[in-house]
């Protein structure tokens, strides 16, 4: 009986400890706190860390918790939970799919419009690149604010070519130049090591998708008339010249492609040293610089210049969640992270080149960062205004992945491909 | 032997032993259910209301979701090829075990880890790397003479064999479910038949078969039940995109896809009706074709 | 004499077997634990279990964890809500288990089969129900919506685990506890309770090791870094777009096993008690 009463006693300092913990976090303070979640690693979240202390000693009585997530797809299952049950983060960043949650959007309605906070001083919006405003303005209302620019850009391993004694690729070239040298470059390399690695196969293939048809004349999505440009026989071309790639053994073939999940720097096929050209946004030169030995640079995509078909983008935006309980102190905040030159010296390049003119005054701290400001400087001109993003991006996006690889496992044809991906493009956007 | 009687007072001092149960039951799991049957019928973005469509979600599950299907048949092979593999080698390996060697506490530990690193994502990411082109696996076939393995990982017919692997090499709980039950026969019995003249596999089929046959049961349940419904593996080794060609889209993975992933938790409601209809349906079958075959020895 | 010497080999034979397979099995953990002794780049590309480089920066690295909170928060966040689980299951499922396996009332298939389908209910679907009913009464960011279920006896799989023990168990048991003059209660603690210790162990094992591994619903569950748990913690070393600490994650995977593999092997030897035989009178 002894040894019951225990356990019973134990049991119900247990559960007064539990309920006692739970009524902790109910106390009421004057202080402000604010919730920013955002995804990213140990790097991004330390630097975050520096940034909230900042702005923390510059504004007492604030708090702001920050809630990381290890990558954009745990970041968006968690926020959209929290809304859907009324307790969202106050400060949320987002991608190139913020339009899923604008009025009408996909997703229902979560980011607030910014103009009336920019309005009353909060927030300064003159500093600020106008592509960068306009980037996540929608009929009239600002939804979010840039984190920091970036371009998409092929990267090269510049050591490794260098090794096997060929030229180093062009910066700029149209698309039989580049043919023509990943050929050449192709003779050079060892068995087991390709020329480029098929970034039509990969998960973040829409970029070089939208690139491409961007190049061909045929948009992917022109928001104003809710329509796709691109017809079978434009997609079929786009994965022709995959599997012409294919074909001449500069590309690897689809199963050793598909191994690399182009991710981050980890699942990089360019990383593991067995490709030489691969995809990569200006602002991860330095994470994947990092990751290797080997020195690595950026060069434009083909045809670049002959037809201005690349684009400067945003990175990611902060947005504020339309029903925070602190939306003025959270636009504060918004403003301290894109504005301030202190937050900028921490932040770095991370997440994008800052838009902001003030913030861009503190210069980037490293060599990595600087290459992709020169390589900005030398594509900038070769750009056209950004298209819109498809809707339904992760679906889209997902799809997309999935007709590529059936293609280049040989599964259909590129004509069914072609018919395929129009039918996807159609089905999201009516979505 | 007396039963004891059906008073009132009777029902309502069993039915108190049943409280927690039954407390829990209505708020965590008949509410949420019956709500996610009404979502099953609606259009769910998650953060804007639900929007009604009557069947739609269901028809076009049958009718046009390719993916879906792949989803189902993935499962189905995953299932019926994993747990019946999980169940031989956990009998086994329970059986090796139920013996009095020397290490064998240490023995039981070691047999047990890989099931420890569970759901782990240092070990989904190690398996990729140990199954990719130029991975540990292929290094040791290539040393033995296959000139030229695939990529296993990411080749549409064989990515799907690593996760079984992943799946049966993790037999440690139906092992100790396993060695818990042959614990629990009698030993007299053994030793009685011995007298008699068994050898040891006549004993295994008379004795041991039978006496573990609930618990075969149980594990058969558990396992089938539970590898529906694996997810985490082939979240991680596959990157979240169930490839490649979706021959790894496990079920629960093209749940998650679709709720969470493209805001269709409407549809993905329905997707956990009808997984909870095959589970169901196949519980109940293995029920009564077990209704003759497993043997309670307390008399129930 | 020859037997001896038989007996002898065969049981050598045995454990040699058992060790060779075992190392097979093992293999991968065993590079999982070499690797965490590796310096980070060379993870990877060093295929061999001894480490070219080594060195032991991974586990003071990783021990920091994201700086402001390390890994010892985050397994003292783990154990917390794994053996405040554990208790509730143990209590609360035997309970229910002892109710279902023993007791006569009205509807009891009834209540049985519906418990044996909630466990086929793919979790999935409570989720946002379970997340907006615990968002309301406040839970968010504790440890209640984890170990409240247990309470619950939400867990069908042990309920049924030990039911099927406690079938197993003969019903002279209980009537000569009755004949002795115990109620109900007393059946079940004095009596059954201790009998169905090998299945209370297991539950106080596999209910820690799963709580333990619940990513998903500490995820959703635990927002503030403070409160992070062990597998959360792993989770923060792989980032989708820059460098993963695999190093880090490594190490810190490998010491997230310590606590379940000593958990599991001081309690396996119960596995090895076998039934009371001599509690049966006649």
């Amino acid at each position: 009986m002894k040894k019951i009463t225990m356990m019973l006693v134990i049991l119900l300092a247990v559960t007064t400890l539990v309920f006692a913990a739970g009524a902790k976090e109910a106390q009421k303070s004057d202080t402000v706190t604010l919730r920013w979640a955002y995804w990213g690693g140990e790097a991004r979240i330390e630097r975050s860390e520096a940034a909230i202390k900042i702005f923390e000693a510059q504004n007492p009585g604030v708090k702001v918790h920050q809630e990381p997530s290890g990558g954009a797809g745990d970041h968006f299952v968690k926020v959209d939970t929290q809304v859907a049950a009324g307790a969202g983060p106050d400060v949320i960043n987002m991608g190139g799919n913020y339009p899923d949650y604008i009025p009408g959007g996909p997703k229902g309605h979560l980011t607030l419009d910014l103009f009336p906070y920019a309005e009353q001083g909060l927030i300064n919006l003159d500093v600020i690149d106008p592509g960068a405003i306009a980037y996540a303005t929608v009929d009239g209302a600002l939804y979010g604010l840039s984190t920091g620019a970036n371009m998409p850009a092929l990267v090269i391993n510049k050591s490794l070519i260098e090794r096997v004694g060929a030229p180093l690729p062009p910066v700029t070239s149209s698309y039989a130049e580049f043919r023509q040298y990943l050929i050449d470059l192709q003779r050079r390399l060892p068995s087991g090591v390709y020329a480029m690695q098929d970034i039509g196969v990969l998960a973040s293939n829409s970029t070089p998708f939208g690139y491409w048809t961007g190049y061909n004349g045929t948009p992917l999505y022109i928001a104003a008339e809710k329509a796709t440009k691109v017809t079978a026989a434009d997609a079929k071309r786009y994965l022709d010249l995959f599997a012409d790639y294919r074909s001449l053994g500069v590309i690897p073939p689809a199963d050793i492609a598909a191994s690399y999940a182009e991710t981050n720097a980890d699942t990089s096929m360019l990383v593991a040293g067995k490709a030489a050209i691969g995809f990569l946004w200006t602002n991860q030169v330095d994470g994947y610089q990092q990751a290797m030995v080997d020195e690595i640079d950026l060069i434009e995509f083909p045809g670049a210049a002959e037809r201005n078909a690349l684009w400067q983008t945003q990175s990611q935006v902060y947005t504020i969640n339309k029903d925070s309980p602190n939306k003025e102190w959270a636009a504060k905040f918004v403003d301290f992270l894109v504005n301030s030159p202190d937050a900028a010296a921490v932040l770095g390049t991370d997440r994008g080149n800052s838009v902001s003119s003030i913030a861009r005054a503190v210069g980037v701290s490293n060599p990595n960062e600087q290459k992709g400001l020169d390589y900005m400087a030398v594509a900038g001109p070769h750009t056209m205004p950004e298209n819109d993003h498809v809707p339904n991006d992760t679906e889209f996006n997902s799809t997309l992945f999935l007709i590529y690889q059936r293609v280049a496992f040989g599964q259909i044809s590129t004509a069914q491909g072609g018919q395929e991906i129009v039918d996807l493009l159609n089905r999201m956007i009516e979505k | 032997m007396t039963r004891p009687q059906r008073t009132v007072l009777n029902n309502l001092s069993s039915y108190a032993f049943l409280l927690p149960w039954l407390i829990g039951f209505f708020t965590l799991t008949v509410y949420p259910m019956i709500y996610s049957l009404y979502l099953s019928f609606t259009h769910y973005a998650i953060i804007a209301p639900p929007r009604f469509i009557g069947w739609s979600n269901y028809k076009v599950m049958f009718t046009s979701d390719d993916r879906f299907m792949n989803s189902l048949f993935v499962t189905l092979r995953f299932v019926f090829v994993s747990v019946p593999l999980k169940l031989i080698f956990a009998l086994i390996v329970a059986m090796i075990m139920n013996r009095k060697l020397a290490l064998i506490g240490f023995y039981r530990a070691i047999y047990y880890i890989p099931t420890l690193l569970g759901g782990s994502v240092a070990i989904s990411v190690l398996w990729r790397r140990l199954f990719a082109f130029d991975g540990i696996v292929n290094i040791i076939l290539r040393n033995i003479g296959w000139a030229n393995p695939p990529s296993w990982i990411s080749n549409p017919k064989y990515a799907l064999s690593t996760l079984i692997i992943l799946a049966v090499w993790q037999f440690g709980s139906p092992m100790i479910i396993f060695l818990a039950g042959l614990q629990n026969i009698p030993r007299e019995y053994y030793e009685a038949s011995s007298i008699d003249g068994a050898n040891k596999v006549r004993q295994f089929f008379a004795i041991t078969l039978p006496g573990l046959s609930p618990i075969i049961l149980f594990n058969f349940i558990m396992q089938m039940t539970s590898s529906f419904q694996a997810f985490t593996q082939a979240f991680i080794i596959s990157g979240g995109n169930g490839g490649p060609l979706d021959s790894t889209m496990f079920y629960s993975l093209y749940l998650y896809l679709k709720g969470w992933g493209f805001s269709e938790m409407g549809y993905a409601s329905a997707m956990a009706w009808v997984l909870l209809l095959i589970i169901g349906s196949l519980t109940a079958i293995a029920f009564k074709i077990s209704g003759g075959l497993v043997s309670y020895g307390g008399g129930e | 004499m020859k037997k001896q010497t038989k007996t002898l080999l065969s049981s050598l034979i045995m454990n040699a077997i058992i060790i060779i397979i075992g190392f097979a099995m093992l293999y991968p953990v065993l590079w999982l634990f070499s690797a965490s002794f590796k310096v980070p780049n060379t993870i990877f590309t060093d295929a061999s279990l001894i480490p070219k480089a080594f060195t032991l920066n991974n586990y003071v690295k990783g021990w920091r964890g994201i700086g402001i909170y390390g890994f010892g928060t985050f397994f003292a966040n783990s154990f917390a809500i794994s053996l405040l689980s554990v208790v509730a299951n143990v209590i609360f499922c035997s309970i229910t288990a002892y109710a279902f396996a023993r007791l006569e009332f009205v509807g009891k298939r009834f209540w049985f089969g519906i418990m044996l389908v909630t466990m086929m209910l793919p979790s999935h679907v409570t989720t946002i129900p379970r997340y907006v009913l615990f968002n309301r009464f406040g839970w968010i960011n504790t440890f209640l919506p984890f170990i409240v279920p247990k309470a619950l006896a939400t867990d069908a799989f042990f309920i049924f685990l030990l039911v099927q023990f406690i079938r197993g168990l003969p019903r002279e048991l209980d009537e000569s506890a009755v004949i002795d003059g115990c109620n109900k209660w007393t059946i079940y603690l004095k009596i059954l309770m201790p009998l169905t210790v090998p299945a209370l162990i297991t539950t106080v094992l596999f209910t820690f090791l799963w709580t333990w591994d619940d990513f998903f619903n500490q995820l959703l569950y635990l927002t503030r870094p403070e409160l992070f748990t062990v597998p959360m913690g792993l989770r923060l070393f792989l980032d989708s777009s820059g460098v993963s600490s695999w190093g880090s994650l490594f190490a810190m995977s490998t010491l997230s096993l310590i606590p379940c593999f000593i958990l599991f092997f001081s309690l396996q030897k119960y596995f090895v008690r076998g039934i009371a035989t001599t509690g049966i009178k006649g």
